[in-house]
């Protein structure tokens, strides 16, 4: 089971688009695309299970896997740090 | 049934999701 939150080093920021991610350890800036995966990432660590985190953002169950495959992108960003 | 494993359209919404750039070198630009 994977979970996530959102790596100490990771500035948000609320943007229309949805938000931009800055690591002020790498360097880079990630934009995040859609307020639910904002919403996923910063509350990310509230849930023992990224599932638990998706189903309270309002994510539809068709679109889980793809929501899943960003957040793991996210982690390999470091934007994310995974909880096992 | 609904196939939750992932397709080649879940890649292209991740990718619609997230974007990642790197800006190392233009600190103090965010």
């Amino acid at each position: 089971m994977t979970a996530y939150a959102l790596h100490p080093q990771v500035g948000l920021r609320d943007e229309q688009f949805g938000a931009l991610a800055y690591h002020y350890g790498n360097r880079r800036l990630t934009f995040l695309n859609d307020a639910r995966l904002v919403t996923v990432v910063r509350s990310a660590a509230d849930y023992d299970d990224v599932d638990a985190a998706l189903d309270a953002a309002g994510v539809p169950v068709e679109s889980r896997p793809a929501y899943a495959k960003a957040l793991a992108r996210l982690a390999q960003a470091e934007v994310l740090v995974a909880r096992h | 049934m609904v196939d939750l494993e992932p397709t080649n359209a879940d890649d292209v919404l991740a990718d619609v999701l997230i974007e990642e750039i790197s800006i190392d070198g233009m600190c103090g630009v965010y």
